[in-house]
């Protein structure tokens, strides 16, 4: 039974996504894309009315029978409260996540709801997980969804769920939309070998106490950048965002390269540098990293150890691998 | 989310809902039911609230174990409606007690609802239907409370919420009502196990037994006759003949003899008329003395002229019939039949029996003897009263001779006795006489007030109606009751104490309840076809029934959505806003939608330059907007001139140049 009912969601599945192809977000959800059914509540519900409406017919009792129908179309007026949950609410999602093998990845969705009514208990679904949450009218909602990766890559989420059971439980809507989100996932950081610096000139970390205080200039702003680098005063001007840099004179670029590690398993590898990007980002020194085929030249901040560790993600597989279903 | 525990407030609400639902049948459902459902309740908010969760299975399976046994007992079936009904309010108590999770929840309401409709089988009132709708009103909302995630909705938002989608259900349950096909009888047979006490008149009656009745308010039935009423002394209905007497009470003969009423002459007028009965659980449907026709198929009339059907009456059931006031018999009493109206009991009444030999002598003429009779209770100190005295075994000697009170059934238990003895055949009628009408609605009510009891007696060859309760108290017959009984019978003063306008409050109640019951309870396959017939649809039938509800439910449901959505649309409470809004609207339409981020007057200074033809009337349109928006209430122009500006203005669409 629960194969069958699998099977037919698949198709439907693969049904919107050829009809509606790819969303561009914020999207809309319009109604045609909304589907509904009863849950098992509902099911139960329904055997109920049935039974209702033959004692109230075999009783031949119309008070009996204005009872049944009254709930029956409470019923149906509910149907039409639990579409419209969804209707025409927006949605928007960060189209890119980062995470490391092995544990969460969060993803994020913006729920917007221009309408007049509140839209309650709405079940985002992606990945088999999911997170509930509610909006209110004329407001906006974050909803977080946490889901484990296991596989080191980049994975894509072709589509993700919205759900509601609201108001009563008895039917529930859905509907499926196609943002495609990027999932980065970086190696399990993991290894045992030191910093190739550490060794050579010992632990360089007393370098960056000061690093932070030689102003250079004024860099464009990227995200991930600490709040107390920004340049407030430009960007109160009115000129673009920008940020201030500083140069640690003191703290030598360090390179992190693959051919270092000659000898391990390549996710063994991968693990080592992970961890090596991450440790030389917290000790705030400029680091390159280089693997075959691919070389990014030495830098800091936040934006810099993302293009590092999507990097590590991924190397030696093409960005085809899909997480497509949940 | 299922799976979560429920908490104490949960519990609560439930418990209230299932509370109130069974509170509808606290009347027939044996009390130790509600006690367990309730004790189940109980004790689970008691563990709920010191922080515990249900309590072990075994006590379900102790509970369960004594309960079912019981209600077995009790009923020897689960199929009846209130055997049924104690079985689930057992079921749900026992699932209220091993509530853990919202799923369990789920379960109780559903059982709420099926329990409230359990009751609309068997009570057919307004009222009991609008606190049923009440109770699945809150049901609902607990339910709303119970499903959601997060904090729950408070509990006014709750029924609010609740009561918007039973609103909006409304419409739909009506044409439902009104088209869904009905049959005409049951699907199978309605197991009867109704707890209903039988009321009204019985098949027996000893000398003080109508008295009781003489007090009660309850309506027996009612009556709408087609034309005009018989006069009052005419106004008999006749209920069950009561043919065997024992000396203290009569009683009705049933077996051992032919059903089937011996053919009649009718005599005079006929008078056609609906009665319209009440459930009373007895056999016997009351009918205008003499009943000749009526419309129900499994009725017969029995040999005393009794109008009786195969079923205790258990529902309100309409018969429509003719009878006439005077009719004559054409066969003679059989030897059996003259038998059973004389006989009497050995040594009972032995006084009764000399005065009998002494009348028999006295009077040749049987018509001569019963005027004589009834002229003793004329002249005699003969009282009617409400309150008489009790009789002993020997009741007749006793009230003849020795109290002298009686109320209508004394006399003629009296009468009827004597009659006997003197060897005139006679017995006692049941049924009620006189009645209120309801110049309201234009129909008679019979209460079990005016319950009566008369004579017959075989004369001439045939049976006659002799009521020698008319000889002692005329007015009875005249008048009724209410206006008969003495002032210092303090029973009586009741009656006399209301005064005009409290019965007339009450002719107007009872004038709702039989539009209730005539236009609700009785709606049946004949009202739909009228329906039809009213919408002008040639020729009704079930087929275009079915069709005329789909074509129903489709409008309403298409009703239902736009309703549904109309909800979402962001509707501005700011007239001026929203009719600017509508300026912009019939802009965009055109061909010249507002950016985001213009301004009114930025707005027209663009479409002016776009569109000279209408730059004068935008222009004004967005400055008056402006005004209203952002300057003083003493602004030129007032909202309505706006309003009527907006409404008169219809851009064109001006065809692209080509490029």
């Amino acid at each position: 039974m629960s194969t069958l009912r699998q099977a037919a969601i698949n198709k439907l599945r693969a049904r919107v996504i050829r009809r509606h192809g790819r969303d561009s977000l914020p999207i809309s959800i319009s109604r045609r894309r909304i589907y509904i059914l009863p849950t098992r509540f509902g099911v139960m519900l329904a055997a109920i009315l049935a039974a209702m409406l033959i004692a109230g017919l075999n009783y031949n009792s119309n008070l009996a029978l204005a009872f049944a129908f009254l709930m029956a179309s409470m019923a149906l007026v509910t149907m039409h409260h639990c579409n419209r949950n969804l209707l025409r609410l927006s949605v928007d999602v960060t189209t890119e996540v980062d995470a490391f093998a092995g544990r969460e990845a969060m993803f994020e969705f913006e729920l917007r709801n221009a309408s007049n009514v509140d839209r309650r208990d709405i079940e985002v679904r992606c990945l088999k997980a999911a997170a509930m949450g509610s909006v209110p009218a004329g407001e906006s909602e974050s909803i977080e969804v946490i889901a484990t990766v296991a596989q080191r890559g980049v994975a894509r989420v072709d589509q993700f769920e919205l759900r509601t059971r609201y108001p009563f439980g008895w039917f529930y809507s859905w509907t499926y939309v196609q943002g495609p989100i990027t999932i980065y996932v970086a190696p399990a950081p993991a290894g045992t070998r030191t910093l190739p610096s550490a060794g050579a000139k010992g632990t360089g970390t007393h370098s960056e106490a000061r690093g932070d205080e030689d102003f250079s200039g004024l860099r464009a702003y990227e995200p991930g950048v600490p709040l107390k680098h920004m340049a407030w005063k430009v960007l109160a001007r009115g000129g673009e965002a920008a940020v201030r840099s500083y140069s640690s004179l003191a703290a030598q670029p360090e390179w992190l390269e693959w051919s270092a590690l000659d000898g391990m398993g390549l996710e063994a590898r991968l693990s080592q540098l992970c961890l090596w990007v991450l440790e030389s980002d917290s000790a705030q020194r400029p680091y390159g990293l280089r693997l075959p085929g691919k070389e990014i030249a030495p830098s800091g901040g936040a934006a810099h150890r993302f293009a590092c560790l999507r990097a590590l993600a991924a190397f030696g597989v093409g960005e085809a691998g899909g997480a497509g279903s949940q | 989310m299922i799976t979560e525990r429920v908490s104490y407030e949960q519990l609560l609400g439930i418990c209230g809902c299932l509370g109130l639902a069974l509170l509808a049948h606290v009347t027939t459902l044996p009390f130790w039911v509600p006690a367990i459902v309730v004790a189940c309740g109980l004790i689970r908010l008691g563990l709920a609230r010191s922080g515990g969760g249900a309590p072990p299975r075994k006590v379900l399976f102790i509970i369960a174990a004594l309960a079912i046994p019981l209600l077995f007992v009790r009923f020897h079936t689960f199929n009846g409606l209130v055997a049924g009904t104690a079985l689930l309010s057992i079921a749900a108590g026992l699932k209220l007690l091993e509530t853990k999770t919202r799923r369990d929840i789920y379960i109780i309401t559903l059982i709420i609802y099926f329990v409230s409709l359990a009751a609309l089988l068997e009570g057919d009132s307004f009222w009991l239907l609008a606190y049923l709708i009440g109770v699945c009103w809150l049901t609902t909302a607990t339910l709303l409370r119970v499903t959601s995630s997060g904090p729950a909705p408070g509990w006014r938002r709750s029924l609010r919420y609740g009561g918007r989608v039973l609103a909006q259900a409304l419409p739909l349950a009506l044409v439902f009502w009104l088209l869904f096909p009905r049959f005409a009888g049951p699907l199978w047979q309605i197991p009867n196990d109704s707890q209903t006490a039988a009321s009204g008149l019985s098949d027996t009656m000893s000398p003080g037994d109508i008295t009781r009745l003489a007090l009660s308010d309850e309506v027996a039935f009612r009556v709408r006759f087609a034309s005009a009423a018989p006069p009052a002394p005419e106004r008999y209905w006749r209920g069950p003949v009561l043919d065997s007497f024992d000396g203290h009470t009569w009683k009705r003969a049933t077996s051992g003899f032919s059903v089937g009423a011996p053919p009649m002459q009718p005599l005079e007028t006929a008078y056609r008329y609906t009665v319209m009965m009440e459930p009373h659980q007895h056999r016997w449907i009351f009918m205008l003395d003499w009943p000749a026709t009526w419309n129900l198929p499994a009725a017969v009339l029995t040999h005393d002229y009794t109008l009786t059907q195969p079923d205790p009456l258990s529902r309100p059931v309409d018969v429509t019939g003719t009878s006439y006031t005077r009719i004559q018999s054409w066969q003679p009493l059989t030897r059996n039949e003259r038998w059973r109206n004389l006989q009497q009991p050995q040594g009972r009444n032995p006084r009764t029996q000399q005065l009998a030999q002494e009348l028999r002598g006295a009077h040749a003429d049987d018509m001569e003897l019963a005027d004589a009779v009834l002229g003793m209770f004329r002249q005699q100190a003969f009282f009617y009263t409400l309150t008489p005295p009790k009789l002993s075994d020997n009741s007749v000697d006793d009230f003849l001779f020795n109290t002298k009170r009686g109320f209508c059934g004394h006399y003629a238990s009296a009468f009827a006795a004597l009659m006997r003895a003197a060897g005139i055949p006679a017995r006692v009628v049941t049924g009620y006489q006189g009645g209120t009408l309801n110049p309201y609605g234009d129909y008679w009510i019979f209460r079990q007030s005016d319950a009566h009891a008369w004579t017959e007696i075989w004369i001439d060859g045939g049976w006659r109606r002799i009521d020698p309760t008319a000889a002692i108290a005329p007015e009875r017959v005249e008048r009724g009751l209410a206006d008969t009984a003495n002032a210092d019978d303090p029973l009586v003063s009741r009656w006399q104490s209301r005064t005009a306008w409290f019965a007339g409050t009450r002719l107007r109640l009872d004038l709702l309840r039989e539009i209730w019951r005539e236009r609700i309870l009785d709606f049946d396959q004949d009202s739909q076809r009228k329906l039809l017939e009213m919408l002008h649809i040639q020729e009704p039938d079930g087929q275009k029934l079915v069709m005329l509800l789909a074509v129903g439910m489709a409008l309403v449901l298409g009703w239902l959505t736009w309703q549904v959505r109309r909800e979402l649309a962001p509707q501005s409470k700011d007239i001026a806003a929203r009719t600017y809004a509508r300026l912009c609207a019939r802009l965009a339409a055109a061909g010249l939608p507002r950016r985001m981020y213009e301004g009114a007057e930025d707005y027209a200074l663009r479409v002016a330059r776009q569109r000279p033809d209408l730059a004068a009337t935008v222009t004004a349109l967005c400055r008056h907007y402006s005004s209203l928006r952002y300057s003083q209430p003493s602004a030129r122009i007032t909202l309505g001139q706006f309003q009527a500006g907006v409404r008169a203005f219809r851009p064109k669409a001006r065809p692209r140049p080509a490029p």
